[in-house]
């Protein structure tokens, strides 16, 4: 989250033909090769084989039905799954070579669900986030009351300061969650499913921050969503997944359309572009002898 | 106008902080007042009775607190000084001792209590639920219906039972690492298993006497404790509880899910392993001269959280102050409620843990998290 001063073209609205390709192809920031991730108890990888690079500085966005492998692809690039095979590259580096503090220092990761104690402070709870910026015997120092502040402006949860984590409300304390990761200030930031159970205004406070991230500094950010249309409209990139393997990846534009929607997610749905990118309206759950059944659909 | 809002939020930050000092304060001076009136009514009752004033003249006695020959004769067991009076040998030899074990082991059971809780992620977790008291346990009714030579050693040797019931509950709760639920049943799994056997050995004692002294080690006693005890109970203690003031940033992270503590860098299964030994140090230096004394550890850390907070190192400096005030104070009604017969203090605290509990359950919702 080193805030460069630099801040990209606000607006998002790429005309869907472009596909992006004006950008210059931008170097990766985590970058997966032929990783395969499996559960210490299962058998049976959840992730075979994928190979994944994860532009700097941009936000990619993982999308796909529930049990498709997207936490788990988060916990695999974030090495806390070790993969079986393949590797991760952070800058070129191995993920698994890092010390865990030394990763934790450049990756960020929210997981889903969040318990805290409820008798700590917000501001407590956010402060957690330094633990891997301090040593054994070292206390809170200027930089960590800094990256604190920040945070707390970025998530914008100043208001929220000094309650208890416990008087929150679901919406309230993800912000204050995702303040406790921003204050990790990391390069890369993962966030599982950021705004599931949210309701609309939370969830929109939520992916303001995503869009502050993208705009104002120069972080890497995966974010797992459930809401296409939210995918489309903030991410750069969209990586969808099926049973455990990327079935496509690349812009919005070219990631969210009818087809693929009905491969991925085996539904019938209209993708309407809007000013505000593609809203994906879901119609029908497809099934063997639906007519809009599309071709080549892997329906299991 | 932003500078305006800064500075209150920074004066509003300021006065919170000054409250949760001040909450702790009044944690700290409030046990103090009350450890310092259990030790005056200790030290004033008893086959030898002083008033009052005579026993803060003895307690506060100048003639014994600069005594180097005494203190040695205390800490280092060599000979009492002959100057000593009657009543200085009872004040200082006997009463005192048995204030500052009680002192000791509330302390260690209240910040042990604190850490166990941090560890299972469950407010209702005491410093005995991971085997800690049933492996203790079981090796005092194996020493006292076999092996009655060792008696003598039977402090340290319960300690040691209490450390290996604790690994043998990590060897049962690890598959592919543990997790706080994991702990918790294997934990039981142990205390069944050993309870049915250490309750099975009651049957091949003969003695009444011998069944009594057994009894009065599993509720938990301070009868008869001397600076003998001290001696055993005070290195462990300073050794465990220092270390433990170490690693409160450690335990704020643990305390927030292995998943966030993973993401934060903190190699979790080593750093929870590590945790627990400081706990389980700290339980057995308690246990190695009290006995299993209940409701101490999960009662005083439960208080003071509801009071200072989650933070571990104002939850565990509370407890520091907190746990030898209940258990001093437990232990004058245990000596003097029923004069002259003492009960064990155990059985105090397990009368005053009960009623808070109720109170608990009636008055908030969710109770069980941390």
């Amino acid at each position: 989250m080193r805030k460069n001063g630099r801040s990209r073209e606000p607006d998002r609205l790429r005309e869907p033909t472009a596909n992006g390709a004006d950008e210059p192809a931008s170097e990766a920031a985590l970058d997966a090769d032929e990783l395969v991730v499996r559960y210490p108890s299962a058998d049976d990888p959840v992730i075979d084989g994928e190979t994944l690079a994860v532009p700097e500085g941009e936000v990619t966005a993982l999308i796909g039905p529930n049990g498709s492998g997207k936490s788990t692809l988060l916990k695999g690039l974030a090495n806390r799954l070790e993969p079986d095979e393949g590797r991760v590259l952070l800058d070129g580096r191995r993920v698994d070579s890092f010390g865990s503090k030394e990763l934790a220092r450049r990756i960020g990761r929210l997981s889903q669900r969040n318990t805290a104690p409820e008798t700590i402070s917000v501001e407590e709870l956010i402060e957690r986030g330094r633990y891997p910026h301090r040593g054994f015997f070292e206390s809170r120092t200027a930089d960590d009351d800094e990256a604190v502040d920040d945070a707390v402006e970025m998530a914008g949860v100043g208001h929220l300061r000094d309650r208890e984590v416990g008087t929150l409300s679901g919406g309230q304390a993800q912000l204050v969650w995702i303040a406790m990761a921003l204050a990790q200030d990391t390069d890369v930031l993962l966030l599982d499913e950021p705004t599931t159970f949210l309701d609309p205004r939370h969830q929109l406070e939520v992916m303001r921050v995503v869009e502050t991230l993208r705009d104002e500094s120069d972080a890497t950010v995966v974010v797992v969503l459930h809401d296409i249309s939210q995918a489309a409209r903030y991410a750069d990139n969209v990586v969808a997944l099926k049973a455990g393997s990327i079935r496509a990846a690349g812009p919005p534009e070219a990631v969210v359309t009818d087809d693929l929607l009905a491969d991925v997610f085996d539904i019938d749905a209209e993708v309407i572009q809007t000013e505000h990118g593609p809203v994906v309206v879901p119609l029908d759950p497809t099934d063997g002898d639906h007519p809009s059944r599309t071709e080549g659909t892997d329906c299991s | 106008m932003a500078e305006l809002f800064d500075r209150l939020a920074d004066r509003r930050a300021a006065a919170n902080r000054w409250y949760a000092d001040s909450t702790l304060a009044g944690v700290a001076l409030g046990s103090l007042a009350v450890l310092v009136g259990a030790t005056l009514l200790q030290v004033s009752f008893g086959a030898f009775p002083l008033t009052l004033g005579e026993a803060w003249g003895a307690v506060f006695d100048p003639e014994v607190l600069f005594s180097f020959q005494a203190w040695r004769a205390f800490l280092l067991g060599g000979d009492l000084p002959e100057w000593f009076t009657q009543q200085q040998h009872i004040v200082w030899n006997i009463r005192l001792p048995r204030i500052l074990v009680g002192a000791l082991v509330g302390a260690n059971l209240a910040v042990s209590g604190a850490i166990f809780q941090i560890i299972t992620r469950n407010e209702l977790a005491s410093p005995y639920i991971l085997g800690v008291s049933d492996g203790a346990g079981l090796v005092v009714l194996v020493v006292l219906t076999a092996f009655s030579e060792l008696l003598p050693f039977v402090p340290v040797l319960a300690a040691l039972g209490g450390g290996v019931a604790f690994l043998l509950v990590y060897v049962i709760a690890w598959k592919n690492g543990t997790s706080p639920v994991r702990l918790v049943l294997a934990g039981v799994i142990v205390g069944t298993v050993f309870g049915s056997v250490q309750r099975a050995l009651f049957f091949f004692i003969d003695d009444l006497s011998t069944v009594m002294s057994a009894q009065a080690w599993l509720s938990g006693s301070l009868l008869n404790t001397d600076w003998g005890e001290v001696r055993i109970a005070l290195p462990f203690t300073v050794v465990a509880l220092a270390l433990a003031f170490v690693v409160t940033k450690e335990l704020d992270v643990l305390a927030l899910g292995e998943e966030t503590a993973d993401s934060l860098g903190m190699p979790v299964e080593k750093m929870r392993f590590a945790v627990a030994g400081i706990a389980v140090l700290s339980t057995a230096a308690a246990i190695a001269v009290a006995g299993l004394i209940g409701f101490v550890g999960l009662i005083v850390p439960h208080m003071v959280r509801n009071v200072v907070g989650g933070d571990s190192r104002r939850l565990l400096l509370g407890c520091l102050f907190l746990g030898p005030a209940l258990l001093v104070g437990a232990d004058v009604g245990a000596r003097l409620a029923l004069n002259p017969i003492q009960l064990p203090v155990g059985i105090i605290t397990g009368l005053v843990g009960g009623p808070y509990f109720l109170y608990l359950m009636r008055k908030s919702e969710n109770l069980g998290d941390v």
